[in-house]
């Protein structure tokens, strides 16, 4: 009977090594299924002796659980042959992807510069606020110790507006004046804005561009400070630990005052094209807030003592990315745009 | 301005070369390059003109043999003085000029030229210079050129900043050296004369004119200056005139006091006046033109006429030529601002007006004169006859004191007391006495900007040095709430980044025939604009943005979607609003779209998507436009809506504004006001149910003329009541003349869900045959076959 019963699995198995999967199936019925061959001799079991009924139950048990096994891997085996077959027939060019552009938008440099520039300041405490463009004389020049005919009113040609004293601000620093009487010390703010010059447009000048002022007032603020600043600015800008030197300049508004060149960060210094073989590049004005500025906006300029710094940004962003002609900034060419 | 090298030795001993010199002024604040002069050449050597013929094929040339005492060499020369029998530099093939200019042979007009003949001007020796130079006769031949040529001096252009008008002249930039060298200026010799006090003055403005030195000198003999001074000044830019001119330039080069001398025999009445223009006042200045003047404007003047317009420029009249005999010679201080105005309103800028504008000084007024006068005597002969010195009681050095701890409270640093100190005498000021830790400082006149303490601190901080100042930080200065917020914005924009929209940023200027085309009026108006494009400032974004969508377009840019934020200008101030312009394809065309599909382009529709995007609550709604802008099509434009408050508009633009079969919408919203009022409510946790999903997707007809918001309310009625209906999405909108005359079909698709078990499908077709018992009932709508 044992014997039988193992000739009919090993029969069982050798169909099933060339089975399809239709045949599987068929397998099944003919062995397993209600008439099924191994199903018939469990069938007639029932009238075997015990010990009989025992030995020869555990053995058709055994072929039983040996066959499902095999026709489940053989299963599994033709499954996942279809699967890779059909897989490798659905293979696409890959070197097709980029052919559809799915829309990116872009912020525009300035903006991206402006908001660069923006977080740095931010994590070092400063506020941003971003003042008015239409400004009177009072902002924009007199509190800011320019006053009228003075000749450091020659380096910024002024738009004024029809039929009003008001004028656009030439500089971001007429904002320090609102925020000083707005709010008392400790200041300590950036402002990212629009000034506007009257002069033609060219290459490297714009009757409108970008400016960020800062401004710093409290009890105890030096120069040593405003240096260690700007030096960490300058730093977390380029990455890298970059020289930077202060000059002494004049600004009406700051006494001392001072401008700062870096070292050319494209040459290292040696001198190229960029920094005009000087191997330094100006980079933005500063100074401790003069006196007369504290005296305009009634701040006690014995207790308070503060520092502020004004860098142009468009500079910056024809430095870094190399942008020759100013007025590809404004013009909007989307081809420009979707560079950034 | 230009200055000699050379030329500053007379005033201060350094040792130091020309680029270390560049660096020490431009560390003191005084930006300062080196511009020319110097050997700063090879190759070129001593030669004379053997012969000269005219160039066959150009009238303007010659062509020259000229030879180097060992050789003969052919050169074609453009300069109208070259002539045989000089000696000239050449500068032979391969010599290297200025601005790495190197010589080649070559032909010219079809003649060989081997080398070039130089002017002073190629080899950075002057400013300019006409033709050819000319070297003594007994040069010998052959010779390097820069070891004839005897010590070249170099010449430096510094940038003067608006408060250091004492740093105008040779003397004043040498005294910045001798502050940082620790030395002590040298002044030319200043011989006092005896003279005449003679009533030569009248001054009538005296708060504008405060001291005012007249010298009348007699048998003066006009002629050319020495070669000296002509060189001096030509390679300072300055064009020589003569003798006593040229002195005046000198002086005024040398210590920065603007001179003027007028042909005394011209006077009338016998004195100068120094009074106020008469309103429509006339005089011929020597820069050619007639200048009409007014009663604001200073002017020198006689009995009978304005003579020179004070501290600007000089009268034809009463200049000074070959016959001139007799010189009154003006050394005087007027004041910087009303030269600036005068200045600016006759639109005239003179090294005179230059100077004064920037202030000058009593003082050195009263040196300059002295020199010129020791000059005039010693070049141009003549006597003093009379003198007359008006020096306003006013005029006094400024006294300031200093404290020592104040310098450290400003810099954050200490300095020691004594170089403080030495700091401050090598700079000419005085310590007139010394109190504990303040120190009582006298500042010389010509310090014009020295005014109060923190100017001083400048001085030692600049002169001490800024790179000895350490750096620190200033970590938590304010730990104040930040008070200025941009969030609102960021959020938008970076949405519509997003969704593939870019920045553009435009001027804020627009052409008022661009505002008309766009029925747009506006509020402020520039009342100097340089160009049309800079006439008025703009009411609203969207002029700035129609300009990049046609040129984007002309650039064959079709798909447009471009925001900008940026101020607009209306009769409601200035503020901060968001433009965006959208047109064109939503993305490029996709191979797996149906062909049956067309690619999606902007229309009122998807634009309305986008704004719902980008808005950043849903508390924003959109509403009928009560008061829509001109440019929108009436009939697709909307508001956006805030807390009961229109905060923006959203809509296609009228078909012959943007000139396209595509539409261009245009969405402005008030983001500087949102982000003003924007409350931001934190979203509460919402459970999500388990449960599976069953989606039911309904087609219905309605009439017309029932607006969607109406059908759209009985779902969301539906909704509310805590149902199975979850969300709902309009998938379809068909309009068809089977559907019959004024109906349209929606088609939605509905998402059914129980929070609390798996639903069946007999509670969602009730739940669906509500929702269209009730639409029946209440809008007559029926489920589409």
């Amino acid at each position: 009977m044992n014997n039988k019963i193992n000739e009919m699995l090993n029969e069982a198995l050798k169909k099933l090594q060339t089975a399809e999967l239709i045949d599987i199936e068929n397998i099944k019925v003919e062995y397993l299924g209600k008439k099924g061959k191994i199903t018939e001799i469990l069938k007639k079991l029932s009238s075997l002796a015990i010990e009989e009924k025992k030995e020869i139950g555990s053995c058709i048990n055994m072929a039983k659980i040996q066959l499902i096994q095999a026709m489940e891997a053989k299963k599994k085996e033709i499954t996942n042959k279809l699967l890779e077959e059909k897989m490798k027939s659905e293979k696409i060019d890959i070197s097709q992807s980029f052919a559809f552009n799915f829309p990116k938008g872009h912020y525009h440099v300035i903006s991206k510069t402006i908001e660069e520039m923006s977080d740095i300041f931010i994590s070092l405490g400063f506020d941003v606020s971003c003042g008015q463009e239409i400004e009177t004389e009072w902002y924009n020049f007199e509190a800011l110790n320019i006053p009228k005919d003075h000749p450091a009113r020659d380096t910024q040609d002024t738009f004024y507006l029809e039929n009003s004293q008001n004028l656009l601000r030439t500089q971001t620093s007429a904002a320090q004046i609102h925020i000083m009487e707005e709010q008392k010390p400790p200041i300590k703010v950036i402002v990212p804005g629009r000034v506007y010059r009257n002069e033609a447009t060219d290459s490297s000048h714009s009757a409108i561009f970008h400016q960020i002022e800062g401004l710093v007032v409290d009890e105890d603020i030096t120069f040593a400070q405003l240096k260690g600043t700007l030096q960490l600015f300058i730093n977390r800008l380029f990455n890298q630990e970059v020289t930077i030197r202060f000059r002494p300049s004049h600004f009406q508004f700051t006494e001392p005052s001072a401008e700062v060149d870096m070292e050319c960060v494209f040459c290292r210094g040696k001198g190229c094209r960029i920094c005009k073989g000087s191997g330094w590049i100006e980079v933005l004005g500063c100074g401790m807030v003069h006196p007369n500025v504290f005296k305009a906006v009634k701040y006690d300029s014995e207790k308070y003592t503060g520092y502020a710094f004004g860098l142009g940004v468009e500079r910056f962003v024809m430095l870094k990315y190399g942008i020759d002609d100013m007025r590809v900034l404004y013009e909007n060419d989307l081809r420009v745009l979707r560079q950034f | 301005m230009k200055i000699s090298y050379n030329w500053l030795k007379n005033f201060v001993d350094f040792d130091l070369k020309p680029e270390e010199l560049c660096k020490i002024l431009t560390f003191l604040g005084i930006e300062t390059s080196i511009v020319g002069g110097g050997t700063n050449w090879t190759g070129v050597i001593t030669a004379k003109v053997l012969e000269k013929q005219k160039h066959t094929n150009a009238d303007k040339l010659s062509v020259c043999k000229v030879n180097d005492g060992t050789k003969d060499y052919q050169i074609v020369c453009g300069a109208p003085n070259v002539d045989v029998g000089q000696i000239i530099p050449l500068a032979k093939v391969g010599a290297v000029l200025p601005g790495n200019f190197v010589i080649k042979s070559s032909k010219i007009r079809g003649v060989c030229s081997e080398g070039m003949i130089c002017s002073e001007e190629e080899l950075g020796l002057k400013e300019s210079s006409y033709g050819i130079m000319i070297l003594p006769k007994d040069t010998p031949l052959g010779k390097k050129i820069e070891e004839v040529l005897g010590e070249l001096d170099i010449f430096l252009e510094i940038e003067i900043t608006t408060n250091r008008g004492d740093c105008l002249s040779h003397w004043g930039v040498a005294r910045e050296i001798a502050a940082k060298l620790q030395k002590i200026p040298i002044l030319p010799a200043l011989k006092k004369l005896k003279y005449t006090e003679k009533n030569l003055v009248e001054i009538k403005n005296k708060d504008l004119c405060t001291r005012y030195i007249g010298c009348n000198i007699t048998d003066v003999k006009i002629g050319p200056s020495p070669k000296w001074m002509r060189d001096k000044l030509e390679s300072c830019g300055v064009k020589t005139i003569n003798n006593v001119v040229d002195i005046t330039n000198y002086v005024m080069l040398e210590l920065g006091q603007p001179l003027h001398a007028f042909d005394a025999t011209t006077l009338s009445g016998g004195k100068v006046i120094v009074r106020m223009a008469k309103k429509g006042e006339k005089i011929a200045a020597l820069d050619g033109k007639t200048h009409e003047l007014d009663e604001d404007s200073l002017v020198i003047a006689d009995s009978s006429k304005a003579l020179a317009i004070a501290g600007i420029i000089g009268g034809q009249n009463s200049s000074i030529n070959e016959s001139t005999t007799e010189v009154f010679l003006e050394s005087a201080v007027f004041n910087s601002g009303s030269v600036r105005r005068t200045a600016r309103k006759l639109n005239i800028s003179t090294d005179a007006s230059y100077r004064y504008e920037r202030g000058t000084s009593w003082e050195v007024a009263e040196m300059a004169s002295w020199r010129a006068l020791n000059l005039i005597m010693e070049l141009a002969g003549g006597r003093l006859k009379a003198r007359e010195d008006y020096n306003s009681p006013n005029n006094k050095k400024a006294v300031i004191s200093l404290r020592v701890e104040r310098i450290e409270k400003l810099l954050g640093y200490t300095i020691d007391k004594e170089d403080i100190a030495n700091i401050l005498r090598f700079l000419g000021m005085e310590i007139s006495s010394r109190i504990q830790n303040t120190f009582i400082v006298e500042v010389p006149s010509y310090r014009n900007d020295i005014n109060e303490e923190v100017d001083l601190i400048e001085e030692i901080a600049r002169v001490y040095g800024y790179e000895k100042i350490p750096t620190s930080i200033d970590f938590g200065a304010t730990l104040l709430e930040q008070k200025y917020s941009n969030k609102v914005i960021k959020t938008i924009t970076n949405s519509l980044v997003g969704l593939g929209f870019c920045e553009t940023i435009n001027y804020s200027f627009a052409e008022i025939k661009d505002l008309d085309k766009l029925f747009l009026s506006y509020t402020y108006k520039i009342a100097n604009p340089i160009s049309k494009e800079n006439e008025v400032l703009r009411p609203s974004l969207l002029p700035g943005l129609m300009k990049n969508y046609f040129f984007n377009i002309g650039q064959a840019n079709t798909d447009i979607k471009l925001f900008e934020v940026g101020k607009i200008f209306d009769d409601k101030g200035e503020r901060r609003v968001l433009g965006v312009l959208m047109s064109g394809p939503v993305w490029q065309p996709w191979w797996m779209w149906e062909s049956s599909k067309q690619n999606p382009v902007f229309d009122f529709y998807f634009a309305s998507g986008v704004v719902s995007n980008i808005l950043p609550s849903k508390e924003f709604m959109i509403a009928e436009n009560k008061n829509p802008a001109k440019y929108y099509h009436p009939g697709k434009v909307a508001a956006i809506v805030y807390h009961g408050k229109v905060v923006g508009h959203f809509g296609v633009l009228r078909p012959d504004i943007v000139d396209s079969k595509d539409e261009v919408i245009y969405v402005e919203i008030e983001v500087e006001n949102i982000e003003k009022n924007y409350k931001n409510k934190i979203q509460t946790y919402e459970h999500i149910a388990r449960f599976p999903a069953v989606k039911r997707d309904i087609s219905i007809v309605a009439d017309k003329n029932i607006k969607f918001e109406k059908i759209e309310k009985i779902i969301k009625h539906i909704m509310k009541d805590g149902g199975i209906l979850k969300e709902w999405s309009l998938f379809s909108v068909y309009e068809s003349e089977k559907l019959g005359v004024g109906k349209i079909s929606y088609s939605f698709r509905l998402t059914y869900r129980d929070n609390t078990k798996t639903l069946k499908d007999e509670e969602v077709n009730k739940d669906v045959a509500i929702l269209l018992e009730k639409w029946k009932k209440d809008l007559g709508i029926y489920l589409r076959n």
